[in-house]
C-alpha cells in the first residue's frame, strides 16, 4: 500500500514538472549585435502584452545561420534576420540585387525548405559596409571599394567571425568580384571591430551599416561600386510550427513592420552601444513612446 | 562522411596556416610561462620569507580563476586586439601549474642529499644546477606538459579578439554551421596537443635518463 502511495506521489510530481516545461512559452533568439537584442525584447513586450504566452529572449547566439539552425531544431521560435541571408546556401536562389526579388525569394525559400515564416521587413537595412578612419580616407582619397586596388595588399582588415566562411557574399566571392585581397584579415567578435580600427590595430573594417559607432568613430563608408553585397533588409522570422500553435504572435509583432527606419534603429543602437543602456529598457521605452505599449 | 575527409584537402591551406598560428600562440605563452615560473618557483622553494611565497601563489592562483573570455576582454583596453593580448592571457594561465610543480619538485628533494653535497664542498650554485634541478626536473616537466596541453585547447578562444589560430576556423565554421570544418580544426587542435605532449614526454625521458646514468656513474 505504502509503495503505491509513493508511486502516485512520484507520478504526480513528474506530471507537474512536465506541465511546467510544456507551458505556453516561446523563445526568441538574438545574435551578438545590439539591434537584434532590442528587437527581441520588443517582440517579448508586445507578445506578453497581448497574450498569455511567456517569451524568453536568448541573447548572443553566434550568428544568423546559427539562429536559423536553432530554429529548425525548434530550440528557438523567433528571431531577426536579413534578406541577404538567402545567399548563404540555404536553398537554390537566383542571384539578384533587387531588394524586392531578394525578399520574395527569402519568403518562399525559407517557407518551402525550412518551415520558417519570413515576415515583411521592419523598415531598415543592415548590410556589410567597408569603412576606414577619416584620416585614411583623406590621405588616399578613398571613396569606393575599387579605390583600394593598390592599397589592399598592405592593409589589415577586421571582420566578424562569419564573413570569411560565407560562401556567396563572403571573402572568396568578394576577391573574385573586386579582384583585390587584403594583406592580413583578422576575424573577431563584431563588437570589437570598431575599437580595433579606431585604435589603429586594423586599417579597415567590414562594419554593419546600422551600427552607430560608424558615426561616433568618424568612420568613412566606402561605396560598394560593383554592387557586391546583396540587400540586407531586416525581417522578423518565426517557426511555422510555433505559429500554428500560437497564431497570436504574428498579430502581436505586426505593428513593427515597416515602422523602424535606419535612423530609428541607429538611434536605438546608440542608446545601448554608446550610452550603455540595457537593450530591454531601450525596447520598452521605444514601444511606450510609440504608443504600442501602455 | 566523405565531406569530413575532403575538408582536410580542400581547406588544407587555411588549416595549415591556422595550425602554425596556433603553435606560435601556445608556444610563446608556455615559453614565457617557463621563463617566469621556473626561476620563480625555484626562488620560492629556497626563500625563507613566507609571505612572498604565499603572495606569489595567491596571485598565480587568481589568474588561474579568471574566466578566459573575461581575461581576454580585460586585456583589450590595455593591449588592443590580436596576438599580443592573447599570448599574455595564455601566459598568465600557464604560470600556476609550472610554478606549483617547480616548487613541489624542490620540496621533494631529500634534505640529506643537500647536506651531503654541502659536506663535499659544493657551492650553492653547483648544488642548484648539478643536484637540485636534475632531481626536480621530473616535476617541472610534468608541469610544463600539463600546461601545454591545456594552453593548446584554450588558445582556440583567442580568435574572438582577432588572434587567429585554429579557433578562427572553429568559430567561423560554427558561424556558418560548417560541420566538417569545425571537425577538421578540432581534430588538428587535438592532434597538436597529443603530439606536443608526446614529444615533451620523450624529452622528459631523455633528461631524466641522462641524470640517472650520471648519478650511477658518480
Amino acid at each position: 500500500m505504502k509503495k503505491i502511495t509513493l508511486l502516485a506521489v512520484l507520478l504526480s510530481v513528474l506530471l507537474l514538472l512536465a506541465g511546467c516545461t510544456g507551458g505556453r512559452t516561446i523563445i526568441v533568439g538574438t545574435q551578438t549585435f545590439t539591434e537584434t537584442k532590442i528587437l527581441g525584447y520588443m517582440y517579448k513586450y508586445l507578445i506578453e502584452d497581448q497574450s498569455d504566452i511567456n517569451v524568453k529572449v536568448k541573447t548572443d547566439l553566434l550568428s544568423t545561420p546559427f539562429i536559423i539552425n536553432a530554429m529548425k531544431e525548434n530550440e528557438i521560435q523567433m528571431g531577426t534576420v536579413y534578406t541577404g541571408e538567402i545567399y548563404n546556401g540555404w536553398f537554390p536562389v537566383e542571384p539578384t540585387k533587387d531588394p524586392k526579388k531578394t525578399l520574395a525569394q527569402a519568403k518562399q525559400g525559407f517557407n518551402k525548405y525550412h518551415g520558417i515564416m519570413w515576415m515583411d521587413p521592419l523598415g531598415f537595412e543592415n548590410t556589410y559596409a567597408f569603412t576606414v578612419r577619416k584620416d585614411v580616407a583623406e590621405k588616399y582619397n578613398l571613396k569606393k571599394i575599387s579605390d583600394l586596388q593598390s592599397l589592399a595588399q598592405n592593409m589589415k582588415l577586421g571582420v566578424d567571425t562569419s564573413w570569411l566562411e560565407r560562401k556567396n557574399d563572403g571573402y572568396k566571392a568578394f576577391t573574385k568580384t573586386y579582384g583585390l585581397s587584403f594583406g592580413q584579415v583578422y576575424p573577431m567578435e563584431i563588437n570589437l571591430v570598431y575599437t580595433a580600427v579606431e585604435s589603429k590595430d586594423v586599417d579597415i573594417v567590414l562594419a554593419y551599416s546600422s551600427d552607430p559607432r560608424i558615426k561616433e568613430f568618424n568612420l568613412v563608408t566606402l561605396e560598394d561600386d560593383r554592387k557586391f553585397f546583396p540587400p540586407y533588409l531586416a525581417s522578423t522570422i518565426m517557426l511555422n510550427e510555433a505559429l500554428k500553435q500560437y497564431p497570436e504572435i504574428e498579430r502581436a509583432v505586426k505593428p513593427l513592420q515597416g515602422k523602424i527606419d535606419l535612423d530609428t534603429i541607429r538611434t536605438l543602437n546608440a542608446k545601448v552601444d554608446l550610452e550603455k543602456k540595457d537593450p530591454q529598457a531601450v525596447a520598452e521605452e521605444y514601444l511606450k513612446q510609440q504608443g504600442l505599449l501602455k | 562522411m566523405e565531406k569530413y575527409a575532403q575538408v582536410f584537402v580542400e581547406r588544407w591551406h587555411d588549416l595549415y596556416s591556422a595550425l602554425i598560428e596556433h603553435i606560435i600562440l601556445s608556444a610563446s605563452a608556455v615559453l614565457l610561462g617557463c621563463l617566469v615560473a621556473i626561476p620563480l618557483g625555484t626562488f620560492l622553494a629556497k626563500t625563507s620569507i613566507g609571505w612572498v611565497r604565499s603572495l606569489s601563489f595567491t596571485i598565480a592562483n587568481i589568474f588561474q580563476t579568471i574566466p578566459s573570455l573575461a581575461l581576454l576582454a580585460i586585456l583589450i583596453p590595455l593591449l588592443g586586439i590580436g596576438t599580443t593580448p592573447a599570448i599574455l592571457a595564455l601566459f598568465l594561465y600557464s604560470l600556476m601549474p609550472i610554478l606549483q610543480n617547480t616548487y613541489s619538485g624542490f620540496q621533494s628533494i631529500d634534505p640529506g642529499i643537500i647536506e651531503a653535497a654541502k659536506a663535499v664542498g659544493y657551492s650553492s650554485s653547483q648544488r642548484l644546477f648539478k643536484i637540485e634541478l636534475p632531481l626536480a626536473i621530473r616535476y617541472i616537466m610534468s608541469g610544463i606538459r600539463l600546461t601545454t596541453v591545456y594552453i593548446i585547447s584554450w588558445a582556440t578562444l583567442a580568435t574572438v579578439i582577432g588572434a587567429g589560430g585554429l579557433g578562427e576556423l572553429i568559430v567561423g565554421g560554427l558561424s556558418v554551421y560548417d560541420k566538417p570544418l569545425i571537425f577538421a580544426s578540432a581534430v588538428l587542435a587535438m592532434v597538436l596537443a597529443l603530439a606536443v605532449d608526446f614529444v615533451l614526454s620523450l624529452f622528459e625521458k631523455k633528461l631524466t635518463k641522462r641524470e640517472n646514468s650520471k648519478q650511477n656513474f658518480a
